[in-house]
């Protein structure tokens, strides 16, 4: 070959320095080893830059194994920053299309004020990771050496990138792998621990559920009452130990027996009606929770019992389960504190009517006193007189003095009977408005005793929104039981009727309130009214002041009260009271 | 030496008090009246009989405590009781306790003139059988001790011949001293002598 020695030399040199660069990019793997695509690109871009004495070189990446597109450019040294990558790369995607395998080889493109050679390179076989693109204002560019070193490095850099993109896909797949595996061992764990849990809750709902059944075994068992079941045909299915205490009846004695026999007789066919109504209509003839109703023992005593009811279907059959209460000794103590109460109004009423009785035998006393005197001289001067003018001894003068007298003692009778009920008008009741029908219904419980011991049943229509009626409670508590007491009285000596007793109250055709006591006892044949004269009684223990005080109490009321006859037996006492305001305040 | 019956009424009514006296003086009784149990007390009681007629409910004391209290003074005084709400235990009390009657008032006149003729004719009694006694005291008092011990012993029914026994005397001289001490008594016989001597042990005789 003809060549000049010095161009020999340069071209030696040249292609000492274009091996040297080869060994240097082929060396980038070494450096690329583990690395991310960007630290692969910043290299690349900077060796290249330095090598081959580029302007510029740009690189864009596509979106490859999870890692961002990457759009970089460098500029020689001595160049100042033309434009941002993304400037660059729209001028480029302008120029070149946006298929990198259809750019040509070489162009030469303006930028700037200047013209640039490029050279696009695609990264990957078929240029899919991406492109590199060198550019240099030399006109030579690219020499062959050049070119040898780009299209290595590109090559090397598709290789790298290659590699860190399958490392990073194993790292992910790896990772991914890892937090499957992670997430499943915790889902395990978790399914793990919810079957513990669920097993432990099993087993505790278990535990609980034999401690229950034990729990409302003992409590059956040991229970006070007496707990009774029955099927649905009405026979006896279970009844705990306390239904012998209660009932008489050991529980064997009873399973499969009928319910009704810890009834008395005529509960049984109520009981037995109402409960074949509750099967077919679901209606409930009382109430469940705690009714108070008679019962039977063994030996055939009758009691009074609270029963409450319970309804379970079990295997589509329902079994029905009283509760029973034995509440004798609570009736005895209420019935003892009833009548107690009512014996303490009785002697209340007692002693009002005693201290009403000695302060009129008192004032009675005092009256005759206090009249008797007058009335002595009126008749002591007219006796004399008398017995002058039968001895025809009367003379004018000393008629006339006995006359004087006699006016004046006349005179100051009338004085004392002025006097008298003058303070008697002084005496004022307490009036306060009452609800006629609460008065009412606490005289029939204090009477309650009597009523039941003496078999009178009471039959109450009571109007309800009375209006109220301005009275004294005591006084009107008073008449009320002296009157139903009156009753209880006429009703003993009766054997062929049913002993009733009805109390009604309404308001009468004048707006006032009426209340009536009937009863179906003796009665009284004639002259209804002298049963309100005082003293009067037909009863062996009475003292005949009853109805003549209750009267006068009425009439202070402003009331009335008469008698008349009940049809066909017995009487009726009414009284009457003047409405007042409708509320007591 | 006796004088006409008198009728104290005690009432402290002025109308039953004037009434009282009109009706009394009817039947020609003198009557005398008092407004109060304390002033009937200081006037000196009267030579002649008299009663009380007398009001339960008094001022200061009472009908009843007045009663008791003559009683206690042994003024024995016939009490008609009058009252104007008397009970049945007052009324028996007052009778117990010796009262003629007890009224209430007002009464029939009839039934008070009766009481007050009772009560005057109970007063009297007693008035003549005190002076009967009175004089047979003055005889008896006028008995030597001797004869005194031989009469007694006469009424309880010995003999002569006992009576000297006792007395360690001689039989005759037991009859003397007997025919003397009839006389002095002027008993006219020995069942005379008798009576006397029990009118003397009566309630205001011997003691």
């Amino acid at each position: 070959m003809d060549v000049e020695p010095r161009d020999l030399t340069e071209e030696i040199k040249r292609l000492q320095r274009c091996v040297n660069d080869l060994v240097s990019v082929l060396a980038l793997p070494a450096m690329w080893s583990g690395g991310e695509p960007a630290h692969i690109v910043h290299t690349l871009l900077d060796a290249l830059l330095r090598m081959l004495q580029l302007d510029l070189v740009y690189v864009r990446m596509t979106e490859t194994g999870g890692h961002a597109p990457i759009e970089m450019v460098r500029f020689a040294q001595s160049q100042k920053q033309l434009a941002t990558p993304h400037e660059i790369g729209d001028v480029l995607k302008q120029l070149l299309g946006t298929a990198p395998q259809e750019w040509p080889p070489l162009m030469r493109i303006p930028l700037g004020d200047r013209d640039i050679s490029i050279v696009p390179l695609g990264l990957g076989l078929q240029g899919e990771i991406g492109v590199i693109v060198a550019g240099s204002e030399r006109a030579d560019f690219p020499q062959q050496t050049e070119r040898l070193i780009l299209s290595v490095a590109a090559n090397q850099a598709s290789i790298g990138l290659h590699e860190a993109w399958l490392r990073s896909e194993q790292k992910r797949v790896a990772s991914e792998l890892d937090r499957r595996v992670a997430q499943r061992t915790t889902e395990l764990a978790a399914a793990n621990e919810e079957l513990r849990k669920e097993i432990a809750d099993r087993k505790h709902v278990e535990e609980d559920l034999r401690s229950s059944e034990e729990k409302h075994r003992v409590i059956v068992e040991a229970a006070n009452d007496a707990v009774v079941s029955m099927d649905e045909r009405g026979a006896i299915l279970l009844a705990n130990p306390a239904t012998k205490r209660i009932f008489g009846y050991d529980p064997v004695e009873i399973v499969g027996k009928p319910m009704t026999m810890l009834m008395p007789e005529m509960m049984r066919k109520l009981h037995e009606n109402g409960f074949k109504r509750y099967l077919t209509t679901g209606k409930r003839h009382l109430n469940w929770q705690g009714v108070e109703v008679t019962a039977q023992r063994k030996d055939g005593e009758e009691f009074p019992v609270e029963v409450s009811f319970g309804e379970l279907t079990s295997d589509g059959h329902k079994v029905f389960t009283g509760y029973i209460r034995d509440i004798s000794e609570r009736k005895q103590a209420e019935d003892q504190l009833r009548a107690s109460e009512r014996n303490l109004q009785m002697t209340q009423a007692e002693l009002a009517r005693v201290s009403r009785l000695t302060t009129m035998g008192e004032l009675a006393a005092s009256i005759a006193h206090e009249v008797n005197q007058p009335l002595t001289g009126v008749i002591n001067n007219g006796s004399a007189c008398l017995r002058l003018l039968a001895n025809h001894n009367l003379e004018p003068e000393v008629l006339r003095r006995a006359l004087d007298g006699i006016v004046a003692d006349g005179t100051r009778a009338s004085a004392v009977l002025a006097r008298i009920r003058a303070f008697i008008r002084k005496e004022q009741a307490e009036k306060d408005p009452l609800d006629m029908n609460k008065v009412i219904q606490e005289v029939l419980a204090l009477a309650g005793r009597e009523l039941y011991e003496n078999q009178v049943l009471v039959d109450h229509q009571l109007t309800t929104d009375l209006p109220f009626v301005l009275a004294d409670r005591v006084q009107l508590q008073q008449v009320l039981l002296n009157l139903i007491m009156n009753g209880i009285e006429a009703l003993i000596a009766v054997t062929d009727r049913p002993r009733l007793l009805w109390v009604q109250s309404r308001i009468d055709e004048s707006g006032d309130v009426l209340v009536a006591v009937s009863d179906s006892g003796t009665g009284f044949d004639l002259e209804v009214d002298r049963v309100f004269t005082p003293f009067f009684t037909t009863k062996a223990k009475g003292m005949g002041m009853g109805l003549s005080i209750s009267r006068s109490l009425i009439e202070s009321h402003g009331g009335r009260l008469w008698a008349t006859p009940n049809s066909p037996h017995g009487a009726v006492f009414s009284f009457t009271l003047p409405a007042t305001v409708r509320s007591p305040s | 030496m006796t004088s006409a019956p008198v009728v104290f009424v005690v009432d402290d009514d002025p109308s039953v008090r004037s009434s009282l006296k009109f009706l009394l003086s009817t039947v020609g009784l003198h009557v005398e009246s008092f407004d109060s149990a304390n002033s009937f007390l200081h006037k000196n009681p009267p030579d002649a009989p008299s009663c009380l007629v007398l009001d339960v409910r008094l001022p200061g004391l009472s009908g009843l405590d007045f009663q008791r209290e003559l009683a206690a003074k042994k003024i024995s005084i016939p009490i008609v009781f009058l009252t104007g709400h008397g009970d049945i235990p007052m009324s028996v009390h007052a009778m117990k306790a010796g009262a003629v009657e007890f009224l209430t008032k007002p009464f029939r006149d009839q039934d008070l003139l009766d009481a007050v003729r009772i009560a005057l004719e109970r007063d009297g009694a007693r008035r003549e059988q005190e002076k009967e006694v009175m004089i047979l005291q003055g005889r008896f008092d006028s008995l030597t001790s001797r004869e005194r011990e031989v009469i007694s012993m006469v009424v309880s029914g010995m003999l002569n011949k006992q009576i000297a026994d006792q007395l360690g005397t001689a039989e005759s001289t037991v009859k003397v001293q007997r025919s003397r001490a009839l006389e002095k008594m002027h008993a006219e016989s020995l069942v005379d002598l008798v009576r006397m001597i029990e009118k003397l042990k009566g309630p205001s005789g011997l003691r």
